[in-house]
């Protein structure tokens, strides 16, 4: 742990109102969804099947605030003056980079754990062991899709457009994505629509392996492309625009 | 100790788009040196600190800093700055920037010293949001200072203090100087550069105007003052070598270029000169007739 990584994740860790969007309102959002519409299921298998995906679909919910909340801020660092005052100490322009991606794939494991406590333990989710595990390590490790497009929006981004940009990317991912309604009741061209959006594929991964099964390869592949996609054009930004250049 | 300078700058050429920022500049800093780099907004001192630290791409010439590349020297924790577009994280508080930014060094400066140089006692538990404008720069200043650098740059560094904390804040820039640091200071204030620095360097339109202690820069402009009282009817500024006349009730103040000459032409017509003084110019006079083309307007 370095102490570029301990200073960055105490800087994280101090703001409420990142916990609250990426934890704590996930998971009353689970409970509050579960026990109204999981109420009106006949049985119990119905029931649980609801409870799961909507547990799901909830921590990928906080999962993606939380990789996108913490790698954003590279252009709040940037527009302070910040990035530009660790130029001139010996702090690698490198490891910057490589310590906010470190910290926003960290910050993911908060939602998904409290989401899924709550899940078991609050709404009655009964998965076996190893879908427990299995559950929170490919959300964990799909989360790095939202890593790369937070890093990607921080970079390119000024601070005012950046903090915007967070609120309506997060919206739009969730709502379109089926995160918070299934995408099977969507109309058929939003059904279409949402298939164009990583949230989409994340939150199947999920429900996959909460099923028993293993995650889906077109829902793998898709999330790899959009990593891939989202980490090029960052570095590309980054090339063009280094941490240091003044905002503006 | 190492023969190379502390600072040397050959041919550096910086250009934005269209605009030549700094224009083949030749600058040797030996160590231990406090070196003020004065001119009007602008001029390119901050250009020309940007392009030591290797923050700007530069045209043409080179940069050395204590005989290797800017990036170097700084990855090795020699160097300090404190930077026009330099800034504090949010949501920190300052005694853990301090404890970032010296763990970053191979050899940081004690932190109870720190502290004391950069005049930050008791701030350390402060969150960076709660800072004033001055103390805000002393913190910044604590931040250059972190790692003990062989050199400093500070670029305008006391632009948010007010009277008493530039006051203090060049009382510890001369301490570091005494303990042997190099110091580049960039600012337009000319006491400053007049008190602080062994060596004034005057920039104008990207080019070295001048170059030497202020003593010399002062001496090294032929403008001086002849004043004296006269009665306003008086018909002076036909006088050789006047570049300016100016009138306050009696007191008559003429600058001139040549003031051996202008004396004699007011002696020969025999008048009198009451409360006669002839002065050199001021630092500020002596930049202005730099930096300022002949015959120009303000």
């Amino acid at each position: 742990m370095t102490p570029l990584f301990a200073f960055q994740l105490r800087r994280v860790a101090r703001n409420r109102q990142f916990l609250f969007f990426t934890v704590l309102l996930p998971a009353l959002f689970t409970v509050f969804f579960t026990k109204i519409f999981g109420g009106q299921v006949g049985s119990s298998a119905e029931y649980q099947s609801y409870a799961a995906g909507s547990m799901v679909s909830m921590m990928a919910y906080g999962s993606i605030g939380a990789a996108l909340g913490a790698t954003i801020r590279i252009s709040f660092d940037r527009a302070s003056g910040w990035l530009r005052q660790l130029r001139v100490t010996p702090v690698p322009q490198t490891q910057i980079v490589g310590v906010d991606i470190a910290v926003g794939a960290l910050l993911t494991v908060p939602s998904l754990v409290v989401v899924a406590l709550v899940g078991r333990f609050v709404n009655g989710v009964q998965l076996g062991l190893g879908a427990w595990l299995g559950l929170v390590a490919v959300l964990w490790a799909g989360s790095v899709a939202f890593v790369a497009l937070g890093l990607l929006l921080g970079l390119s981004l000024d601070e005012k457009a950046a903090g915007g940009a967070m609120g309506l990317v997060s919206v739009v991912l969730a709502m379109l994505g089926g995160l918070w309604v299934p995408v099977e009741i969507f109309p058929e061209s939003m059904q279409v629509l949402a298939r164009f959006l990583p949230s989409y594929w994340y939150a199947q991964l999920g429900r996959d392996v909460a099923a028993g099964s293993a995650p889906a390869v077109m829902a793998v592949l898709a999330l790899v492309g959009f990593t891939a996609g989202f980490a090029a054009l960052a570095v590309l930004v980054a090339r063009r625009r280094p941490l240091y250049a003044v905002a503006g | 100790m190492t023969s190379s300078p502390a600072l040397g700058v050959s041919g550096l050429t910086v250009r934005y788009g269209d605009t030549t920022a700094v224009d083949s500049l030749d600058l040797s800093i030996p160590a231990g040196q406090t070196v003020a780099l004065l001119g009007p907004n602008g001029a390119g001192k901050s250009t020309v600190v940007n392009a030591v630290l290797g923050l700007v791409p530069t045209a043409a010439g080179t940069v050395e800093v204590l005989g290797g590349r800017p990036r170097d020297a700084v990855r090795a924790g020699a160097v300090g700055a404190m930077l026009q577009h330099g800034g504090l994280p949010s949501e920190a508080r300052v005694g853990e920037v301090l404890d970032l930014v010296r763990r970053s060094f191979p050899a940081p400066w004690p932190l109870e010293d720190l502290v004391a140089t950069a005049g930050i006692e008791g701030l350390l538990a402060r969150p960076v949001e709660a800072l004033s404008g001055g103390q805000r720069q002393r913190v910044l200043l604590a931040v250059a200072l972190a790692g003990a650098p062989p050199l400093l740059l500070l670029d305008e560094p006391t632009s948010a203090m007010d009277v008493e904390g530039r006051r203090s804040f060049w009382t510890t820039m001369r301490g570091l100087a005494a303990r042997g640091h190099t110091i580049v200071f960039a600012t337009h204030h000319l006491d400053e550069a007049d008190a602080v620095a062994d060596r004034v360097v005057v920039i104008a339109d990207g080019r070295l105007v001048a170059d030497g202690s202020a003593a010399q820069i002062k001496t090294g402009t032929a403008a001086r003052t002849i004043s004296f009282t006269a009665a306003d009817d008086d018909p002076l500024d036909v006088l050789p070598g006047v570049t300016a006349l100016d009138r306050r009730g009696d007191t008559v103040t003429l600058t001139t270029g040549d003031p051996e000459t202008t004396l004699r032409a007011l002696l020969v017509e025999g008048r009198r000169l009451p409360d006669l003084e002839v002065r050199g110019a001021s630092l500020e006079d002596a930049v202005l007739s730099l930096t300022r083309p002949i015959g120009a307007d303000r």
